[in-house]
């Protein structure tokens, strides 16, 4: 590379990079008693409209949890609590983060092992792929493909 | 009014009966056909299938044509119709009534299959005597035997009503608001059902032993084909959802989303990885697999959608064809299984992969992605049931399990997506690389202080936002060089068409990252005369007009928005369903929408309407995006001659 080229990216990776820490330094400030309620219910399902959460769903129990969690973060309750009130009042699916305990944590646990399993085959293909050997493509094979290959 | 003309009409459903009885026998004469020529090593005889072929076709096309003259008639003495179809229904919602319940929707599925089917025969006439064609078509026979024997037995769309009702029952609301309605499952089941096509020739290779490219190259069409329809049907039914369902969103991964969604996803897979093979001879035990899979999904996702074990939004069209559709998928994955095992040994590839820093190495980086998107949708899909067959435990997989896993991996899919147009085939030295990602690095590098500039904030997004911007620029500097050689042509084939689709995988990505972190939200009572302020945009609520439209209840609240003119959302309350029905009203631009809905029917003697804003930033660039990629792939398709200088010179750029 020439090194003119090593300075444009310096340039290119310095501007990233500040632009990356000028992203995330906006300083955070605790979440208001609105945007936690709006975390709660926008992971809340509703427990009669299939699937939607209460904060999206206009079915008149939807709007009762609404004005439930409002009324749980007004009194100081933490999300724990009015979680677990939920689920005791509406059955445990009606949060829609699966829990990281027990059979549930499978769910986050088999994509990370996949993921690895999956990398660590690539690599092992790699070291195999280098003395492959080879099946013969047969003569129709060729055929059709040259000529599909020819311009008319 | 009287029933009117019961006894005359009852022939129309006796129509489509024998309609539907003719496509059974043409698949099964087929069928018979050519199992016998293939048996008897007859190729002169493989010719008498197209016949049954459009035999069958002609069937089809009778049954839905019977379909929908009682429809259009409103023939309230056949079942379908009274249950699904009122007097009132608006002409196109009649028309679309076809594919809005279960034994219509598997008439449509059993239609374009018909359509595909009838499709191959004709453009394959020429080559029926080759055992590879005739072996695919078989396969494609096969499966029209199973949907017309659906259609026969269990789930018959024309059964009839002794009594017919003076009206019908009409389609859950949600399904008659929207035009959309009329093509999102059209598109899609063209999709869907378009896998059927490359699956038939997968299954041929696999049988006859022919497991070179041929195969590949004779149905690139027709997986590009399907894969486009696929995407845009996908993203018609988001927009749809954003339209008319209230909340502001456009994918809330539900079952039904997700059952469209994996297919895709291991079908966009496939035709990444089958370049490799088309070039370079290797991975065809894996892009095989590809393929069968993503058939095999398309029936399994139609499984959880029609057999009522998931909950889901869509659940209209629950059913009890549950342990058919779940058998049948068990076959395709046995046949599928058997055959690749049986081949395995013959499917190794005579080429090797020399450098992970390749264009070789990224479309495995590709592929990698792209299958474990696939897992973790369906594993949080299937979840819910997995726990609860074993411990009877009710628990729920939603947005924020899908947002954390594969948020993560979507960035992933963009840096690739943003470096592969550099490498080249074989191995790609570093400094190479260093000089052709540059400008394009420096666009990423503009486009996140661009996006600050404009108040964004937050790592994953500006990150992912950069990414995009890279993204473009690799693409561009792609087609940019591709044109100086090549002329205008350079923007088409595979590599041209591939970036062009690139490019419009970054604007939906623009959309989708803008609209999800930085939408603002509030909700106003407002009285007439009444100023609202969301994000910039000032709202005045106007007055609201409570109307009867037939037997419907309409209540319109009209909103001005500052700038962008006078806006209605509305709630229906039909007498024929409870809940009454809210539907937004967008205004929408480039730069934002703002997104309105009623919160609820105004009390009576109250002038107090409660109104919820959204103000999402870029959403349409999703529906540009869209089409810019279905634009790009219809590029990649085009040129009859399969392969353009452009398309074999890829290498040197």
């Amino acid at each position: 590379m020439k090194q003119r080229h090593w300075i444009s990216w310096f340039c290119v990776a310095l501007v990233s990079s500040l632009a990356l820490v000028a992203s995330s330094i906006a300083d955070d400030p605790p979440a208001t008693d609105g945007e936690r309620a709006y975390e709660i219910k926008a992971t809340t399902l509703c427990p009669v409209c299939d699937g939607q959460n209460v904060l999206e769903s206009n079915a008149p129990v939807a709007a009762a949890i609404r004005a439930q969690v409002d009324e749980l973060v007004s009194e100081g309750r933490s999300d724990e609590e009015i979680r677990g009130w939920m689920a005791r009042q509406y059955g445990k699916d009606v949060n829609a983060n699966p829990p990281r305990t027990g059979i549930a944590s499978l769910v986050w646990i088999a994509p990370v092992f996949v993921a690895v399993a999956s990398a660590a085959f690539l690599v092992f293909a790699f070291r195999k792929w280098r003395v492959g050997r080879g099946a013969q493509l047969s003569d129709d094979d060729l055929k059709i493909v040259s000529s599909l290959r020819e311009p008319t | 009014m009287l029933v009117r003309g019961t006894g005359s009409y009852i022939v129309i459903a006796l129509l489509g009966t024998f309609g539907v009885a003719v496509g059974f026998v043409g698949a099964i004469g087929g069928v018979m056909t050519l199992v016998s020529a293939l048996a008897s090593k007859r190729e002169e005889h493989h010719r008498r299938a197209i016949t049954w072929v459009f035999i069958m076709a002609s069937g089809c096309v009778l049954a839905v044509t019977a379909m929908e003259i009682g429809l259009l008639r409103d023939d309230f003495s056949m079942q379908y119709v009274a249950a699904n179809s009122t007097r009132a229904t608006p002409l196109l919602y009649k028309i679309a009534t076809l594919w809005g319940a279960l034994e219509g929707s598997l008439l449509l599925w059993a239609f374009v299959l018909s359509v595909y089917v009838t499709a191959v025969a004709i453009s394959f006439r020429r080559r029926i005597e080759d055992r590879l064609v005739a072996w695919a078509l078989l396969t494609m026979l096969l499966i029209c035997v199973f949907f017309f024997g659906l259609l026969v037995g269990p789930a018959d769309p024309f059964g009839t009503l002794s009594i017919a009702p003076i009206d019908g029952d009409g389609l859950n609301p949600l399904l008659r608001n929207h035009p959309l309605m009329a093509i999102h499952p059209v598109m899609l089941y063209l999709g869907y059902v378009g896998f059927t096509v490359p699956f038939g020739f997968a299954v041929a290779a696999l049988v006859t032993g022919r497991l070179g490219e041929g195969w590949l190259v004779l149905t690139r069409i027709w997986t590009l084909i399907a894969w486009v329809s696929l995407t845009v049907g996908i993203l018609l039914g988001a927009w749809w959802s954003y339209e008319v369902l209230g909340w502001g969103g456009y994918w809330a991964w539900d079952p039904v989303e997700n059952a469209s969604f994996l297919p895709w996803l291991t079908g966009t897979a496939f035709v990444h990885s089958v370049i490799v093979q088309e070039r370079r001879g290797m991975l065809r035990v894996w892009n095989l697999s590809l393929l069968l899979v993503t058939f095999a999904l398309t029936i399994f996702g139609t499984f959880l959608t029609r057999s009522g074990v998931i909950d889901s939004v869509h659940e209209f069209s629950a059913s009890s064809l549950g342990p058919l559709l779940l058998a049948f998928f068990a076959l395709i994955l046995v046949v599928s299984v058997a055959l690749v095992g049986w081949r395995g040994d013959q499917l190794r590839s005579p080429g090797s992969i020399d450098s992970p820093l390749s264009r070789e190495g990224a479309f495995l980086a590709n592929n990698l992605l792209f299958t474990l998107f696939a897992f973790i949708v369906l594993l949080g899909t299937v979840f819910p049931l997995i726990v609860e067959a074993i411990n009877g435990d009710q628990l729920a997989v939603g947005r924020p399990y899908f947002d954390r896993m594969l948020l993560p991996i979507g960035v992933a899919l963009l840096l690739v997506m943003g470096v592969a147009p550099t490498l080249t085939w074989r191995s790609t030295a570093g400094s190479v690389v260093g000089t052709r990602a540059l400008v394009p690095a420096a666009v990423g590098a503009a486009t996140m202080v661009l996006a600050l500039l404009f108040g964004a904030e937050g790592l994953g997004p500006v990150l992912g936002i950069g990414l995009g911007g890279f993204v473009i620029g690799s693409s561009a500097r792609h087609l940019v060089l591709a044109v100086v050689r090549n002329g205008w042509s350079g923007v088409t084939g595979r590599s041209g068409g591939g970036m062009v689709a690139h490019i419009g995988v970054s604007l939906l990505a623009f959309g989708f990252i803008a609209s999800t972190s930085f939408s603002e939200e509030a909700e106003f009572q407002l009285r007439p005369g009444d100023r609202g302020s969301v994000a910039g945009h000032q709202i005045m609520f106007v007055d609201i007009v409570d109307e009867m439209d037939g037997p419907n209840r309409v209540v319109r609240a009209r909103i001005n928005v500052e700038g962008r003119g006078i806006y209605s959302p509305t709630i229906t309350q039909y007498p024929t369903f409870g809940r009454p029905i809210a539907t937004p009203s967008v205004a929408t631009s480039f730069i934002d929408d703002v997104y309105l809905s009623l919160v609820a029917i105004p009390e009576e003697d109250s002038d107090m309407v409660v109104i919820r804003v959204l103000v999402e930033p870029l959403v349409a660039w999703i529906w540009v995006g869209g089409a810019v990629i279905a634009g790009g792939t219809l590029l990649a398709i085009v040129p009859g001659r399969r392969h353009a200088r452009a398309d074999l010179e890829e290498v040197g750029l």
